[in-house]
């Protein structure tokens, strides 16, 4: 019985800590993205671990500074993962009679 | 105790700060001058023409793809707008807007195509946009060659190449967006300087001046062209190396290629895509046009076959004219199924030199250049 608690103690704080990261994640794709392109580009996308890896050292070199990488691509990977089931597509507003 | 409840406050003020991030990234936008479109990415825009829009042959401006490598320049005025010319020229020159317009006119029908058109569905998936098949439009574009502006600035009959820079300009250290083609291109008489799309303002598609290089990958025609260099050398930025080049040797699926293996990207391959019905649609036993269309860079399109039952038996479509290099054709065969039921329609484009689609795209890192035959599902059903 005691042995069941503690690992149930240790499969929430796992998971908690799972979705803290995730969390961090996320807040560090807010911050580090956006301020050059929309979060579409990202979430339209479902690629590898190894290649959102690549992904994130291509914008470091376009000058993304991370504080948070490691979350940043744990974020990535659960949620655009190339496992994942394919974006569905956005359509825009009607525009062509603005200008 | 206290620390604890603090953090997890903490933790739920950032997760709430981020949803509402997260969902006013999601609310739908409005790009001014476009249609309905795909938005793959709306801050620079990435939109994708939807297929029931490829009804005919010129693609209206509204309804034309915009790729945007990073954000538009800032509005252009057409009054203290300059177009240099540079480079190895014996007269560099500062070219007014007006000057480009009392030279010599000419229309180019050409089909311009996203390089990485079609990238979705390439499998093991590579990064970048996920087009499909319309990141990819045919316009009647007008303005001078590049050719009479050359001569006019007594360009270096030696130089190999010329480099196009456009008015854009990268945020943080994103490269700036230049591109090179060799002299020979730059000389064609159909490689021109467009000052209109379809009769109007290119506005989004590269307002006031866009480079056409008929047949080749879009990323060539760069937009709001404000430097042509000429030179001896190919640019070498990033959009030129290692951008938008292309494995000289087959690889394996989801496997690197060796840089000094890789070659920049020229004219396009041949390629047909199927605009009606749509994929997965549903429709009822009668008279079905198949539609949609081909093109094949600097050649022409002779024939395009469609089948309805997988491959297994093809028929020759009939394309529209004129038949023209740099422009595709639309193709069209009305199909009558005899029964209801699922059907895997296919079409398959042939070129003037003798390029067939391939069944199967060679997979490359970047995605490049995705020209199987198409493919679209149809549920045929009874008339209610």
């Amino acid at each position: 019985m005691k042995t069941l608690l503690v690992l149930g103690v240790l499969a929430i704080t796992g998971l908690a800590a799972d979705q803290a990261t995730l969390d961090r994640g996320k807040k560090e794709e807010g911050r580090v993205c956006l301020p050059c392109h929309s979060l579409r580009l990202v979430h339209s996308q479902r690629l590898s671990k190894a290649t959102w890896n690549k992904e994130l050292d291509k914008m470091a070199g376009w000058g993304a500074k991370y504080q948070d990488r490691d979350a940043l691509l744990e974020y990535l990977v659960a949620n655009f993962g190339d496992d994942k089931p394919p974006s569905p597509l956005a359509m825009s507003l009607d525009g062509s009679s603005a200008k | 105790m206290h620390s604890t409840r603090r953090d997890l406050l903490a933790t739920l003020f950032s997760a709430a700060a981020a949803g509402k991030l997260a969902h006013a990234q999601d609310e739908p936008v409005t790009i001014p001058g476009k249609r309905p479109m795909i938005v793959h990415n709306d801050r620079p825009e990435d939109l994708e023409t939807p297929v029931r829009y490829f009804d005919s042959w010129v693609t209206p401006n509204d309804a034309f793809f915009v790729r945007q490598h990073i954000p538009r320049p800032a509005p252009i005025d057409r009054e203290s707008y300059r177009l240099t010319i540079n480079g190895m020229v014996s007269k560099p020159l500062q070219l007014r807007l007006e000057e480009l317009r009392n030279l010599t006119q000419y229309t180019i029908p050409a089909t311009i195509e996203c390089t990485g058109n079609g990238r979705g569905f390439y499998t093991p998936k590579v990064p970048g946009i996920q087009w499909l098949r319309g990141a990819i439009g045919n316009a009647e574009w007008r303005g001078p060659r590049v050719s009479d502006v050359l001569k006019m600035a007594s360009a270096d009959a030696s130089a190999a190449y010329i480099e196009t820079d456009g008015a854009d300009v990268g945020l943080a250290s994103t490269p700036d967006f230049v591109r090179s083609i060799p002299m020979s291109k730059a000389m064609h008489p159909a490689t021109i300087l467009a000052l209109s799309m379809n009769g109007q303002s290119p506005d989004i598609h590269g307002f006031p001046v866009r480079l056409i290089v008929p047949g080749w990958d879009g990323t060539s025609s760069v937009k709001w062209v404000i430097r042509i260099s000429v030179a001896a050398q190919p640019n070498n930025g990033f959009f030129m190396n290692p951008g938008y080049r292309y494995p000289k040797y087959g690889l394996t699926p989801g496997t690197p290629a060796k840089p000094s293996e890789l070659e920049v990207i020229e004219g396009m391959p041949v390629k047909s895509s199927i605009t009606s019905p749509e994929d997965q649609s549903k429709t009822t036993l009668g008279s079905i046009p198949i539609r949609g269309f081909a093109w094949a860079g600097e050649q022409t399109i002779e024939r395009v076959e469609v089948s309805t039952d997988g491959g297994s038996r093809w028929r020759d479509a009939e394309l529209s004219n004129p038949k023209l290099p740099f422009a595709w054709r639309l193709f069209h065969l009305d199909w009558r199924p005899g029964d209801p039921g699922y059907y895997t329609i296919l079409s398959r484009a042939t070129d003037s030199a003798g390029r067939v689609q391939p069944f199967v795209a060679a997979w490359n890192p970047s995605g490049y250049l995705y020209n199987a035959v198409d493919r679209v599902g149809v549920t045929v059903e009874r008339p209610a």
